[in-house]
């Protein structure tokens, strides 16, 4: 998987692409770096250029979003498409995330 | 000279393309020929002719391809010669001796006439090669996968594959993860477990076979097993793992875990 930062004074957006999946822990130490330097703000993970994601990269998502919240931000997910879209849906993530068209 | 000697950078190991081993009858002892048999099923040992060096017919009992280090080139090109077995070896270890180690035991076929393949890798190999869309792809050459079903089909074979990595080969709990800094931990744990040997040494292997009404894949390790009820019933509200059978069940026809948690035996209906 391969992200992509944007700040905005409101909003972190990251861009993921390729595949989130069980080899990825790195990445997400290295996104959990960017959420503590965001400073509270809005967090706003874009999976529209993903391709796969498996059942340890909605783990991942999960961790996301309680780091983003307990430095006082709220994380938000959107562009979902495709296998992305029915791997969300088949864990039912939306009803614990927010999940932005 | 010894300076600039030392900043080249090192040659890459050789790359061995894949090669044909053929389990001859007379070339294979009897014992080792039988237990193969029994462990994939579907071919069976002829009976010794006098008029054939060592006795056996010199047809192969076994088409398979064997490879001393895998990777995704090496896998595909040895799947394209479409062999029943596809074996990553692992270094340090021949064809024979390999042959010879103990394999976690395939399921026994019921119907031995259906076709298939089986694919044996190391945990070291396996553990970045996207194992399941390899066995899709190899699926799809050989015209057995429907491509509207492969989206579901890959998703539940790299569950089962992770399971038997992580969970299996490497031993891993995800119990870390839903501690504070959890992911962390597991993080350094994976990374530790990759640098031990014995670890990654332990074979991943998929066994597919079909016939007109399903597809059924066998994933199978060596590791500790799990209780597959209490793993089956994991994965629901905010935990950061277990989901991989919520997918597995939801999307395979079947989810079968045998073996003490070492088999994950999924099937689809065609």
């Amino acid at each position: 998987m391969e992200f992509k930062k944007t700040a905005t004074a409101e909003a972190t957006e990251l861009s993921l692409s390729g595949r989130l999946e069980f080899t990825d822990h790195d990445a997400l130490r290295d996104i959990i770096g960017i959420v503590e330097q965001s400073g509270g703000k809005r967090f706003v993970l874009n999976l529209a250029d993903l391709a796969f994601i498996d059942s340890a990269g909605l783990g991942m998502l999960l961790i996301l979003q309680e780091e983003v919240e307990s430095h006082g931000g709220a994380l938000a997910v959107r562009g979902a498409a495709g296998d992305v879209k029915r791997s969300i849906d088949l864990a039912r993530i939306g009803e614990i995330i927010t999940i932005e068209d | 000279m010894d300076a600039a000697f030392s900043e080249t950078p090192p040659m890459p190991p050789p790359v061995s393309p894949p090669r044909a081993f053929s389990l001859l009858r007379d070339r294979v002892p009897a014992d080792m020929a039988a237990r193969l048999v029994a462990r994939i099923g579907g071919i069976e040992v002829g009976e010794p002719d006098p008029g054939e060096p060592g006795g056996f017919p010199a047809e192969p009992a076994v088409e398979a391809q064997l490879i001393d280090r895998a990777d995704r080139d090496l896998i595909r090109a040895a799947f394209g010669r479409s062999p029943f077995l596809t074996v990553e070896l692992g270094e340090g270890t021949d064809g024979p001796a390999a042959l010879l180690d103990d394999w976690s035991a395939a399921p026994a076929a019921e119907h031995p006439c259906r076709p298939g393949f089986y694919l044996s890798l190391t945990t070291g190999s396996a553990y970045g090669l996207q194992c399941a869309v390899l066995v899709c792809d190899e699926l799809a050459r050989r015209g057995v996968l429907d491509p509207h079903r492969r989206s579901d089909m890959e998703l539940c074979l790299h569950e089962a594959v992770v399971n038997a990595i992580v969970h299996g080969n490497l031993g891993l709990s995800s119990a870390a993860k839903g501690e504070p800094g959890g992911y962390r931990r597991f993080s350094e744990m994976m990374r530790a477990r990759l640098g031990d040997p014995a670890m990654i040494r332990r074979r991943l292997d998929i066994f597919c076979r079909w016939d007109n009404r399903s597809i059924t894949i066998a994933v199978l390790d060596q590791g500790g097993g799990f209780d597959a009820v209490l793993a089956a019933a994991g994965g629901g509200g905010t935990a950061r793992s277990g989901r991989g059978f919520v997918f597995m069940r939801a999307l395979a026809s079947r989810v079968t875990v045998t073996d003490g948690g070492r088999c994950t035996i999924l099937q689809f209906d065609r």
